[in-house]
């Protein structure tokens, strides 16, 4: 069976789910359920243990068939990613950590440094961890060799809806990879994530797109499906590209002439 | 008298702020509004962050002509103690605030940095997120106040004209203008993680007030790279002491800034307080704004003792309760986010901090 292994764990579906940005709780489930994801991503700062109305983790930790994946968006240094994981999983008692360190609010671009710090102090705590990049081959086998369960690089810039800017850095990452490819944040349609799915993704990430979309869910399950399909094509083997068109008379055609 | 900065005459990135907030702009508002509605949905979805301002002192030892709390007011002066605060944060949290503001006036013995910082500390330990607008502090002091879990500070200039601000700003610590232009980065060094900017619209003209404003955060931006940035759109409003704004803004003019500012800013948290009425900001949820005040109290407290008839520092328009503000938030398909941050990112922002000091004492216990 074609499995999205991430450590121990395997998942069927191959699109993970962000859950902020949703005008309420109720459809952000619907969009879940509808998109079959079974990894789902929440922000340690949208679990509000005080208020029910205002959490996003008791609504999601209800749905059956879902492992959640804290993330520590909001931290600006490897010491409050740690801090923050270490909540996380007391709270939500997933082995799962996305690390997301982004220390200027205002783009939301990735810090490498302390990004491949808090990883790999993290991985050797034990925990499953899934750090988000910059579109960078050196950075994502640097994370690979510290132990994390998988390499998310943005396609492009969080809520950008770019689709995959990066795709000649995230194609040097999937063929130089031992870990799976995810590609997080930029994506605006289904096509796009089949796209990067056929380029050999192990899964996509997709927040904004969804959240921000008319019909939430019914993007969610155009999601899955382009997802679905973009995983077939791949596993299938797309033709090669060509070029140019192949010449009738071709110019190595003398190479056989004597044997 | 000190000179202007460098960076309120750099024009580098400018012109397009402009052309938007010319007063014969080609821009329709309606086409404004159209890409500033887009932008914020990208980039900050279905969702409005919610926050509520508790005054702790009015004490004041500045004479801003516009201020309800200026020295020469009569108004009757007091300051919350350390058990009043904790009452007051126990009736806000009753209401589901957990992002609060704490507000004093001007440095003042009976409200000094010790003062403020002690409150902090209390709210911190109640909240989740803890800003102040309070009076400039020195980088040693905002460095101090984000080890006790103030993250952010909002500190308005009023008005970049110089003129205008030194006779507006009549005695006291305030007058000086190069200083208080120069509080945003010091609160920045001191590692603050956000400064809130803005201009009390109606003392100045306030397009050029607007420009310069952005010029303000575009430095800033620049020069201390992981600051946080909030932009708030304040008008002037009724207040005791009957200051008459010469330059006052209109709803159409005020609408054109905030689409502008989220066009030319589309990263940055752009803030509507109860000062505006129901009716506008209902009408700009979604469209550009991105956090609001809800259940305000422009007293000293308020929340905890809701018969307390004293004059505040001016007065709220929009007076909605929490819930009935939240029914109008779902209503136009957006969701009130009352936790948007998370504690453990509390602390002094280092700077280079690649190195993790698990052994480091946590900030006051």
């Amino acid at each position: 069976m074609d499995v999205l292994q991430l450590g121990s764990y395997t998942f069927s579906s191959r699109l993970i789910l962000g859950t902020g940005k949703f005008s309420n709780a109720t459809i952000m489930l619907q969009a879940v359920r509808a998109s079959g994801a079974q990894l789902v991503t929440v922000a340690l700062r949208r679990f509000n243990r005080e208020q029910a109305e205002d959490d996003l983790f008791g609504p999601l930790s209800a749905i059956e068939g879902i492992t959640l994946m804290p993330n520590t968006s909001g931290a600006s240094t490897a010491a409050e990613a740690i801090r923050a994981a270490h909540i996380a999983r007391e709270l939500s008692g997933s082995p799962f950590i996305k690390v997301e360190i982004h220390p200027n609010p205002q783009h939301l671009m990735p810090d490498p440094i302390e990004t491949y710090e808090a990883s790999r102090i993290l991985a050797k705590e034990g925990f499953l961890v899934m750090p988000y990049i910059t579109a960078d081959p050196v950075l994502a086998k640097r994370l690979e060799e510290v132990g994390c369960v998988s390499v998310m690089p943005l396609g492009s810039a969080i809520g950008s809806g770019q689709g995959v800017a990066t795709a000649a850095m995230i194609d040097i990452i999937i063929r130089e990879s031992g870990i799976p490819v995810i590609v997080d944040a930029g994506l605006r349609s289904p096509s796009e994530a089949a796209h990067a799915m056929e380029m050999g993704c192990g899964a996509v990430l997709v927040n904004s797109a969804v959240a921000a979309a008319g019909n939430p869910p019914e993007m969610a399950e155009a999601f899955a499906e382009a997802v679905a399909a973009g995983r077939k094509a791949f596993k299938a083997g797309l033709m090669q590209k060509s070029g140019s068109a192949i010449a009738t008379s071709p110019l190595t055609a003398f190479l056989g002439a004597n044997g | 008298m000190r000179p202007l900065p460098d960076w309120l005459t750099d024009n580098r990135d400018t012109a397009s702020l402009a052309a938007m907030l010319a007063p014969d702009s080609s821009s329709s508002l309606e086409a404004l509004a159209a890409e500033s509605k887009a932008i914020t949905l990208r980039r900050f979805g279905r969702t409005m962050t919610l926050y509520a301002p508790l005054y702790l002192s009015n004490y004041c030892s500045s004479g801003c002509a516009y201020c309800g709390f200026a020295s020469d007011r009569k108004t009757p002066r007091h300051r919350l103690e350390p058990d009043d605060i904790r009452r007051e944060l126990a009736a806000m949290k009753k209401l589901g605030i957990s992002d609060i503001l704490l507000l004093t006036g001007e440095r003042t013995a009976a409200a000094d940095f010790n003062y403020l910082q002690r409150s902090v500390e209390i709210a911190a330990q109640e909240m989740q997120r803890v800003s102040v607008e309070a009076f400039p502090m020195s980088v040693n002091e905002y460095h101090e106040l984000a080890g006790c879990g103030c993250t952010g500070i909002t500190i308005y200039q009023e008005t970049y004209n110089r003129e205008r601000y030194e006779a507006l700003h009549r005695w006291g610590p305030k007058k000086d203008f190069i200083d208080r232009l120069e509080t945003p980065a010091r609160a920045l060094e001191g590692g603050i993680k956000s400064v809130g900017l803005g201009v009390l619209l109606g003392l100045s003209d306030p397009v050029e007030d607007a420009l310069n404003l952005y010029r303000h955060l575009r430095h800033l931006g620049r020069t201390y790279w992981r600051a946080g940035m909030s932009v708030s759109f304040p008008r002037m409003r009724p207040q005791t002491g009957g200051y008459e704004p010469p330059f006052p803004v209109d709803d159409r003019l005020l609408a054109r800034m905030i689409f502008a500012f989220r066009i030319a800013l589309p990263d940055t948290e752009l803030v509507l307080s109860t000062r505006e009425s129901a009716a506008y900001r209902d009408g700009m949820t979604g469209l550009g704004i991105t956090r609001m005040s809800i259940e305000s109290r422009t007293t000293v407290g308020g929340y905890d003792d809701p018969e307390n008839k004293e004059k505040g520092q001016f007065e709220i328009f929009d007076d909605r309760t929490a819930k009935e503000f939240c029914l109008a938030l779902r209503k136009k398909n957006i969701e009130p986010v009352f936790k948007n941050w998370e504690p453990a990112y509390n602390g002094p922002s280092d700077g280079n901090a690649s190195t993790v000091h698990p052994e480091k004492a946590e900030p006051c216990h």
